[in-house]
């Protein structure tokens, strides 16, 4: 399966590619043109899909694709885009504690009267530690102090 | 002989000066700091500091700054190993074997080790940029477009060997890492490449970014899910420090690693880079038992390590003497420097011998301090390891979150390490290994550019790679090789063919 | 809980409000001044060096943000929709208020129109450089030299949207030479095969190439300001090596989105120019070859403003000239 699902998706890249890079001029040897290079790296990918879809198809492969849960992948990486999309308008004093919690979901192991509490200390450590000992410019609260 | 005697002890006496002193402690502490972060790197870090370097004379200044930049790299290596996240292109491989040593309740071990070889290719690369400085400077000229295109394809003929599955799906990663390094804006006619409309995208994808997807997310899903992989790691703790066997076992990939980085360092355009890289593929092609690479071999770690800080110390060597970056974080010194009225080149010698020399020397000073604050911290480290790891993901993934965002200043690369993490993720469960991919990306931006500038200097010319030798050389090495790595796999297919019918 | 959330975020905005409204106490917090080049180069060294001064004059931090990309046009777009309050302002520069619309067919941004000038801060000089081997001893036999021998020659250019890619169009067109344009990313690499005598000829910004000229690496043929630099003035200026149109300056000016009071802008004017008077950052700038504007009309924001339109107008013929077509 591993094979198969992998040569599909290798396959899925180079047609997206090629599809995206189909107004790019592929120039000539002399003067190569900026689709030359994605489009061969294109070309080969789709060939290496085909032979991983050839290997499954003789039936040589026999390792299995493991479970897929879905917890992980939708909270873990769900908290991550909500801390993107606020941590500008937000802040990072928002935008912080709210990855944590999101994140939390993830585990079955979470305790949510400490998650809470960690969240809110994490916030203040990191603003400590980027915004003030390292002086990034990251937002801290916009809404209530302007920056 | 003498001259260099005379040079470098005047340059200590300037290092020594206790201001001088203090700021190359501050510098190798912050560094640290910073590179153990994921995501905040020395780029970040300097250009803040920048401001604050007005009130010291340039001296201080230069060596303070140039303290955070390799001991980032030491930091880098902390975190590659303790939760599987390279910060940086040049600790892709401390990860492959530094990792599973911690796994393996050897997280001291691989620290300590880390950190002696540092020390030791510290000072060897320090007297190599003393020494040998302007005359290497040379071999930096002979690496035209031509050559570097050649270099880069030894480069990825390493990637082949670094696989430790599939040799077809090592080869799908590389393409795939090349196909990534060439979204953005084409450096000839400033067209959009594969950009899907996003003007995030413009400016291509973050090495940063693409790293932290494809090991720090990946690794947090898949840690949530095996329960019993991280458990490995609470469970022992071992011991905190290498053993006479652990160094034994060291010493000779250490002085190649220290060898093949200094060489690498020196080239403009990030040489350095490849320095881990094909410091891993000599010692997983020279040892008797190739098969426990990846498994927590500590000649992977001992290697890469002492290539990587020998590579970070010669890499100044094209700044001073050519005045010529061959990297972000050192164009950043140049600017460094020219605020401070310093234009860096090769007048910067004879014209500032007490910065010159001064910073040669607390390069030396500073990897003696970053030895002596470093292993005291390993027992703190391992002991972080501890925090259950309910707590520990979300911290990772706070701070990684974090340090993306301030590479640019840009949510949307938050948004798109997410989206990264889920491929990465996807990738690992159909039997894909990250770290060709990164090693495609890192190399696959620079080969191309160079091919294109080797074909328009030759006019089209393909033998413009073969004609000249240094060019031959490397890629009569690639297809060596790659023969070495593919040979044998072809062989074992056969073979299990053979028995199976 | 969250009526309380909603009460303090309300509060906040107002307290925003008030604070846009009371230019006079301007500023009361941090600036960000954008910068659209990456850390280190000469754009940011520059906006570094004048915003150091700037704060202690107006009693709060400047701070430099990096923001790259598309030849700064990146930075500029972000700068352009920031509130307009004053506390965000841009480091603009040849590039993104110059050629970028000849440049970028989807700019976001008008440079003469959607922005309040601020101030002209410093100009970079540009020089022509070679090889150390150019078969030319002076700057009217390299015209006729790249002239005579069309695209045999290599000339090294630091990506679209680069000083050095823009101004050597100019340079070219004005020398009638049509060289193969060979392009990097950055002048480093160019400079670097320059010496190993792969690239024929560049033209680039007196900081990234003055150490390699005095060192003797490579040569320079001219510089393109009215008045020789003192740091390398053995180097003739265009004028008096016989091509005198060949004048440019990679100029780089505060600016302030549109919107932004007046009396703000004027503030943050004077502040600047206090910076530039400033003995120590003075020298800072001319240290790294870097044209200070003389004080007076040079200085003020109306100066800015038209020479912004005049740019835009310049770069507009001469990359039509070039025939580079916008993408």
């Amino acid at each position: 399966m591993q094979n198969l699902l992998g040569g599909l998706l290798m396959i899925a890249i180079a047609v997206i590619a090629v599809v995206q890079g189909s107004a790019l001029s592929i120039g000539s040897l002399r003067h190569i043109g900026p689709g030359m290079v994605p489009m061969t790296l294109a070309a080969f990918l789709g060939l290496i899909g085909v032979v991983l879809i050839l290997s499954w198809w003789r039936g040589r492969e026999r390792v299995g694709t493991g479970r897929w849960p879905l917890r992980g992948p939708v909270f873990i990486l769900g908290a991550a885009v909500v801390f993107g999309l606020t941590v500008r308008p937000l802040g990072l004093s928002v935008a912080g504690p709210l990855l944590v919690v999101i994140a939390a979901f993830a585990s079955a192991e979470t305790r949510w009267k400490e998650i809470i509490i960690f969240s809110v200390c994490m916030m203040l450590f990191c603003l400590g530690l980027f915004r003030y000992a390292l002086t990034l410019p990251i937002p801290v609260a916009p809404w209530l102090i302007g920056y | 002989m003498d001259a260099l005697i005379a040079n470098l002890s005047h340059g200590f006496s300037v290092a020594v000066s206790l201001s001088n002193l203090g700021l190359c402690f501050v510098g190798v502490v912050i560094g640290t700091l910073v590179g153990i972060l994921p995501g905040v790197g020395p780029i970040a870090t300097i250009a803040m500091l920048l401001p604050l370097t007005f009130n010291f004379d340039p001296t201080g200044a230069l060596i303070m700054l140039a303290g955070i930049y390799y001991g980032a790299q030491y930091g880098g290596s902390t975190t590659a190993i303790l939760i599987n996240i390279p910060g940086e292109a040049t600790s892709v491989v401390t990860v492959l074997d530094g990792h599973q040593m911690a796994r393996q309740g050897r997280a001291g071990v691989a620290l300590g080790t880390a950190a002696l070889v540092s020390f030791f290719a510290g000072t060897v690369s320090t007297i190599v940029v003393a020494a040998l400085g302007v005359p290497l400077t040379k071999l930096a000229l002979l690496f035209g477009p031509a050559e570097y295109f050649s270099l880069m394809v030894m480069g990825l003929s390493f990637a082949v060997v670094l696989a430790q599955g599939s040799l077809l799906k090592a080869a799908a990663m590389i393409l795939l890492g090349i196909l990534l390094s060439t979204i953005g804006t084409d450096i000839e006619t400033g067209e959009e490449r594969l950009t899907f409309g996003f003007a995030e995208l413009a400016d291509g994808i973050d090495f940063v970014v693409l790293a932290m997807g494809f090991f720090g997310f990946a690794e947090i899903l898949h840690n949530l899910e095996n329960p019993e992989t991280r458990d490995v790691v609470k469970g022992k703790i071992g011991r905190l420090l290498p053993n006479l066997q652990d160094i034994r076992m060291s010493i000779a990939p250490m002085l190649r690693g220290t060898g093949l980085g200094a060489l690498l360092g020196i080239l403009p355009g990030n040489g350095a880079v490849l320095g881990p890289f094909a410091s891993y593929a000599t010692e997983k092609k020279l040892s008797r038992t190739p098969e426990r690479f990846g498994k927590g071999a500590i000649e992977g770690v001992a290697g890469p390590e002492a290539a990587n800080n020998a590579g970070a110390q010669t890499a100044f060597i094209p700044l001073l003497t050519l005045g010529i970056p061959p990297n972000a974080v050192m164009a950043l010194m140049v600017g460094a420097m020219t605020i401070h009225g310093i234009i860096p080149g090769p007048q910067v010698m004879t014209k500032s011998p007490d910065l010159f020399w001064g910073m040669i020397a607390s390069m030396w000073i500073g990897n003696a301090f970053l030895l002596i604050i470093n292993l005291p911290l390993i027992g703190i480290w391992v002991r972080l390891l501890h925090v259950p790891y309910r707590l520990m993901f979300s911290a990772i993934l706070l701070f990684c979150s974090i340090g993306i965002y301030s590479i640019n200043n840009d949510p949307s690369d938050v948004l798109l390490t997410a989206l990264f993490g889920l491929i990465g993720y996807v990738f690992i469960k159909l039997g894909f290994e990250p770290a060709p991919a990164l090693l495609g990306f890192v190399l696959g931006k620079l080969m191309e550019e160079k091919l294109r500038q080797a074909l328009i200097i030759s006019r089209g010319d393909f033998m413009t790679f073969v004609d000249n030798p240094v060019s031959a050389v490397l890629l009569l090495i690639s297809v060596v090789v790659i023969i070495l790595a593919v040979v044998p796999a072809i062989r074992k297919t056969k073979e299990e063919a053979l028995s199976m019918s | 809980m969250f009526a309380k959330f909603l009460k303090t975020a309300l509060l906040g905005i107002a307290a925003l409000g008030i604070g846009a409204v009371q230019a006079q106490n301007y500023p009361t917090r941090p600036i960000t001044v954008i910068v659209p080049f990456a850390a280190g180069g000469p754009t940011d060294v520059i906006a570094r060096i004048v915003s150091e001064h700037m704060g202690k004059v107006l009693g709060q931090q400047l701070i430099v943000e990096n923001v790259v990309g598309a030849g700064g046009t990146t930075g500029i777009t972000k700068a352009f929709g920031a509130t307009p309050d004053g506390y965000t302002i841009m480091m603009g520069h040849m590039g993104t208020h110059g050629a970028a619309p000849a440049l970028y067919k989807n700019l976001k941004y008008k440079p003469a129109s959607d922005f309040e000038p601020i101030g002209m801060a410093a100009g970079t000089p540009i020089l022509v450089v070679a090889r150390k081997d150019f078969p030319a001893k002076d700057l009217k036999e390299f015209v006729a030299y790249i002239k005579a021998n069309g695209d045999k020659l290599n000339e090294g250019q630091a990506g679209v949207g680069s000083v050095s890619f823009s101004t050597c169009i100019m340079f070219n067109v004005l020398a009638g030479a049509k060289p193969t344009r060979v392009p990097y990313t950055g002048t480093g690499p160019v400079i670097n095969d320059m010496m190993a005598g792969k690239i024929d000829y560049a033209c680039d910004q007196i900081v990234s190439v003055a150490s390699q000229i005095q060192g003797g690496s490579i040569k320079a043929y001219a510089i393109a300001t009215e008045a020789r630099s003192p740091a390398l003035p053995d180097i003739p200026t265009t004028a008096e090596a016989g091509l005198p149109e060949f004048k440019v300056s990679a100029w780089n000016a505060l600016f302030a989105p549109k919107g932004t009071p007046q009396d703000v802008v004027a503030k943050l004017n004077a502040a600047l120019s206090t910076a530039l008077n400033d003995p120590a950052t003075k020298k800072r700038l001319e240290d790294l070859g870097g044209v200070v504007p003389k004080e007076g009309a040079e200085r003020t924001s109306k100066w800015l403003g038209d020479f912004v339109a005049a740019e835009v107008k310049k770069w507009g013929e001469i990359i039509q000239a070039g025939g580079v077509v916008a993408q």
